[in-house]
């Protein structure tokens, strides 16, 4: 993909230039895995009670229906589920690992076949997964692989202060001086404070579970690393304001004291 | 030192005296510090950008002259000479006021910019009183600042505020726009501090203030009943009779001219805070 950008680009710059793009995309989707063949009043009113603890983060979320353990499913139940998840402002818009009479029906009800790709790390059988992605438009190619992390690190050497977010989208965050509360730190890696975290700090954004954040003084709102997250509630006592690194183990989020 | 500089060309440096929160002090302190100036003999001129709340000129006892103003001057409907208000106690202090009539929208980045250029080629200190919040009128009022003035309250949520403003000054500003350009010299000045209610726990101290700011301290400003009243006169409170909080303007002023004042508040309502402050900071 990559090159086809480059080629396109060059070719746009010699002679007249060309009323499109195609360009790679990434981006974040929700798979709705569907547990059961049972798609009825039950399932609705569990999807219902989801929805109402978290109403913003899936607020007109782009959901792929993911039918893995729902081979039983009859196809002529899937108009009704896409209609069912797009009434609760669920941009329904493909489906994954149907069987080949599902994939007609769901094709039929306007969703798009979406080849399977990893998936994010909140799924309990994932391994270390990149970002989870999918191709929306059939037009663009998938993109081959997430972007390795690249070596070099984002430094910042000024504090950082409310309000202000910065973002490593590659590699590793390090931040020499205070982050107030109020900041955001968000690092593809690892994120290293040099100074007092009262922010924000998320590492491994887009899915790197093997991410984990340092700091010099814990006294952090947040910390998340791969989607899993702790906030200043649940971060223990006795460690804040201590050095302290943070990372993931067996889908924990776990804080031990440095030196 | 001033006369020396009075020679040449005035400094023209403007200093924004900014805090993200409302109520914390900032006009009181534009007149302080532009009067703290004046007194010195620098020619000082006080800008108000809190546009349609127009509070400089009652705070610096002008209000009953204000014909033409700021934005009168940027719409070009009069001219700068026109607009501006001598102070009849210190004859290098100009007030600059702003309409009370429109809103922040008539203020543009050109106009100000004009207006700036312009008090550059006759004043020493051009102090910009900004109005509370992060929008319009806050960031053009530091957009062409030399140096910032952070006033800050002992209490979190003006720190907080306080910060965001620090960051916007080091990234929402001509100096931060321009490549290989100084980055502007902000200072924090505490302001309505209260020894007591510190020590009682319900407020912030100074050295936590300083440890989220991280930023230099120009002064430390006692909570005191003489700026309440010299505000209702309308005179500058360190034109006014002496109180604490006059000279701990005045201190902060000095610092401001990168004069080395040792910070003192009043000894005999707060023993061994000094001793305490300076034993932390030695």
């Amino acid at each position: 993909m990559p090159e086809q950008d480059a080629s396109a680009h060059d070719a746009g710059a010699i002679s007249a230039p060309k009323p499109f793009q195609f360009r790679g995309r990434l981006f974040t989707a929700v798979a709705l895995r569907l547990e059961s063949a049972a798609v009825d009043a039950g399932f609705y009113a569990a999807l219902d009670a989801q929805l109402r603890q978290t109403p913003q983060f899936f607020l007109d979320a782009p959901v792929i229906v993911d039918l893995e353990q729902a081979g039983t499913l009859d196809p002529a139940v899937l108009p009704g589920l896409v209609a069912g998840l797009r009434a609760r402002k669920l941009s329904a818009f493909g489906v994954q690992n149907a069987t080949p009479a599902q994939q007609a029906a769901a094709a039929a009800a306007g969703l798009v076949v979406v080849p399977r790709a990893n998936d994010g790390p909140l799924r309990p059988e994932a391994g270390p997964a990149p970002a989870r992605r999918s191709s929306a438009r059939r037009a663009e190619p998938a993109p081959p692989e997430a972007p390795a992390p690249a070596p070099g690190a984002q430094m910042i050497l000024t504090p950082v202060r409310s309000g202000q977010t910065v973002v490593a989208e590659h590699g590793d965050l390090v931040v020499v001086g205070p982050v107030s509360s109020g900041a955001e730190l968000i690092a593809a890696g690892n994120i290293h404070v040099y100074g007092r975290l009262r922010g924000r700090a998320m590492a491994g954004a887009f899915g790197d579970t093997a991410a984990r954040i340092f700091c010099q003084s814990l006294d952090a709102e947040l910390v998340a690393i791969a989607g899993y997250y702790r906030t200043s509630e649940t971060l223990a006592a006795e460690l804040q304001k201590r050095a302290v690194q943070i990372f993931l183990k067996d889908r924990k989020l776990c804080l031990e004291a440095l030196g | 030192m001033t006369t020396e500089l009075k020679q040449e060309r005035p400094v023209g440096k403007i200093i924004v005296i900014t805090s993200g929160k409302g109520g914390v002090g900032k006009t009181t302190t534009s007149a302080a510090i532009g009067a703290g100036l004046a007194k010195r003999g620098h020619k000082t001129v006080v800008i108000d950008f809190d546009v349609g709340l127009r509070n400089l000129d009652m705070i610096m006892g002008c209000e009953r002259r204000v014909v033409f103003d700021f934005i009168n001057v940027i719409q070009g409907e009069a001219k700068l000479k026109q607009a501006l208000i001598k102070d009849r106690r210190l004859e290098t202090l100009c007030v600059l006021p702003t309409s009370q009539t429109r809103d922040k929208d008539a203020l543009t980045k050109e106009g100000v910019e004009a207006v700036l250029a312009e008090l550059r080629e006759e004043f020493d200190y051009i102090i910009c009183d900004s109005p509370a919040g992060i929008e319009k009128g806050a960031q053009l009022a530091m957009y062409f600042a030399d140096e910032a003035v952070v006033v800050t309250n002992p209490e979190v949520s003006s720190v907080r505020d306080s910060d965001r403003v620090l960051g916007l000054l080091a990234s929402k500003t001509k100096r931060a726009e321009e490549e290989g350009a100084e980055p502007i010299k902000a200072q924090v000045l505490l302001t309505r501090y209260d020894a007591q209610r510190i020590a009682k726990g319900e407020m912030m101290t100074v050295e936590d203030v300083l440890e989220i700011l991280a930023v230099p301290l120009l002064g430390i400003i006692p909570e005191s009943p003489a700026v309440l009243r010299a505000s209702n006169v309308g005179v500058p409170i360190v034109l006014d009779a002496p109180s604490n909080a006059g000279s701990a303007y005045e201190d902060a002023v000095a610092r401001l001219m990168g004069e080395d004042v040792a910070l003192r508040l009043d000894p005999d309502r707060r023993p061994g805070l000094m001793r305490r402050l300076f034993g932390r900071t030695a």
